[in-house]
């Protein structure tokens, strides 16, 4: 019974819905719009619905943070719950499309995201300068083009070495877009595979792993 | 009832069948002998991550990225889940506490059935704290990308795992991680953000290996016979592109024709 809920059951779920949605997609089926459009919006439902586990699992531990006084977080953790009230409370009040809820999350969400975008520019520059350096083949590889599209992208250098411009555009078009071309395809293929496991109830990895006995069947 | 085929969609179709028909008979050769996997060295190397952790007394971080039940990097946080899995697994087995950060709160529910099966195969339900390991941290993706990094600082994890589909704050999570001296293994299917990792990260596995992670790691025969099947895919596009490439350079259109059917 235990198996029947925990296994047959989901991954019966999981074939079914997968072959109307895939038919949909390739098949004009009279009759079938309806039906899934109906399955897109169970799924917005219940993606709606456990916005509410996020919340209660954000309430749960952040006030146990301020009850236990962690070090370094319990007044973070107040200020997240309190925020959390205020765009919440305002969002009910006024509705989420409202100047004064707009307001609220243009100064406040909007700016803090786009600072700790700009701040990527640090990390990957902190990153670069580890990774260049020639220990192997590989690495000097990486040296050599970096160098190029680093030199390119400056104005000044590529002013005075247009050549420079050539060898980026050249290492772009050709190298750098026919190896992401080939992750591209290695990764749809990998999807597929993933897809047809899971359609065959043999993937599993997501439910949990299977038991020696339940892979005896 | 009517069915009518769409137009433009049928190479694909075909194709989609071909693979599906490959990949079934390779499992199902799978069952006479077991086909040879390639080491993935980030996932053997799990652990040792655990391992490590434990040695330490420090926690392990776990993250699938932004994935998303709905839409199209699905299947990345479900190859990261698999991996959740088994992570759960040895964290249970060597007292190790393992921490999920989730972003789309979706997958709460989801994870925290998986990872109570993990402990309680392996007899340790009562070390399982959901409410601890399953932490959702935000559904917007700076405002995650912060708290992640904010958890790294304070609990200063011995190990990252990063398993799905990862955008800007690939970087961000890889340098964090790596300045609290965590050894990581990342893993994803977007391609603009695995030179990232490549870079940062001390293990990686590349697009197709996520997707393969379950298979690798649940050692069921089947399962890594998909993998065979999925290779000649693999062959059958490489055969199709060259035939293209031929085909176009003598002035010949039936290939792009036969992909626009």
């Amino acid at each position: 019974m235990m198996r029947l809920v925990r296994r047959q059951i989901p991954i019966g779920v999981v074939i079914v819905t997968s072959v109307i949605v895939m038919s949909d997609y390739f098949f004009k089926i009279t009759g079938t719009g309806p039906l899934v459009t109906m399955l897109t919006n169970w799924g917005i439902i219940l993606t709606a619905f456990t916005l509410g586990f996020g919340a209660i699992n954000l309430f749960y531990l952040h006030t146990r943070h301020i009850r236990r006084r962690t070090s370094g977080q319990w007044f973070f953790s107040i200020w997240l719950l309190l925020m959390v009230v205020v765009f919440a409370g305002t969002g009910i009040l006024t509705g989420a499309t409202s100047s004064t809820y707009t307001w609220l999350y243009n100064s406040s969400y909007f700016a803090l995201s786009a600072t700790v975008y700009s701040s990527l520019g640090f990390y990957m520059t902190s990153g670069i300068y580890r990774s260049l350096r020639a220990r192997n083949i590989e690495a000097l590889l990486l040296l050599i083009t970096g160098t190029i599209a680093v030199m390119r992208n400056a104005p000044a250098l590529a002013v005075a070495a247009p050549i420079l411009i050539d060898m980026d555009k050249w290492l772009s078009e050709f190298v750098v877009t026919s190896a992401q071309r080939g992750i591209m395809i290695g990764a749809a293929l990998g999807a597929i595979a993933l897809g047809i496991r899971t359609l065959t109830g043999r993937e599993t990895g997501f439910l949990g792993r299977l038991t020696e006995a339940e892979r005896e069947g | 009832m009517s069915v009518q085929l769409y137009p433009g969609r049928i190479f694909a179709l075909g194709m989609l069948m071909s693979l599906t028909a490959l990949i079934i008979l390779y499992m199902e050769l799978s069952k006479k002998t077991l086909p040879e996997f390639r080491k993935l060295a980030g996932l053997d190397a799990l652990p040792e991550m655990m391992g490590r952790a434990a040695e330490m007394n420090r926690p392990v971080h776990f993250t699938t990225g932004l994935g998303e039940l709905t839409g199209t990097v699905a299947p990345q946080l479900v190859a990261g889940l698999a991996v959740l899995g088994h992570v759960s697994e040895l964290a249970a087995r060597v007292g190790v506490k393992l921490v999920y950060t989730v972003y789309q709160a979706q997958v709460i529910p989801l994870a925290t059935e998986l990872m109570r099966q993990a402990y309680v195969k392996e007899g340790k339900a009562d070390a399982f704290k959901p409410e601890e390991q399953i932490v959702y941290m935000s559904g917007e993706q700076f405002a995650y990308a912060s708290a992640v990094q904010g958890f790294a600082e304070r609990e200063r994890p011995a190990a990252n795992i990063m398993i799905g589909p990862f955008y800007a704050e690939s970087m961000l999570f890889a340098e964090t991680f790596f300045r609290i001296g965590a050894i990581q293994l990342a893993g994803t299917a977007r391609g603009y953000q695995i030179p990232f990792f490549a870079v940062v990260c001390d293990y990686l596995l590349i697009a197709e290996e996520i997707y393969a992670a379950g298979a690798y790691l649940s050692k069921d025969p089947i399962q890594v016979g998909s993998i065979r099947g999925q290779d000649i895919g693999k062959i059958i596009a490489l055969v199709l592109m060259l035939a293209g490439v031929i085909t176009t350079a003598a002035g010949m259109t039936v290939i792009a024709d036969l992909l626009k059917m």
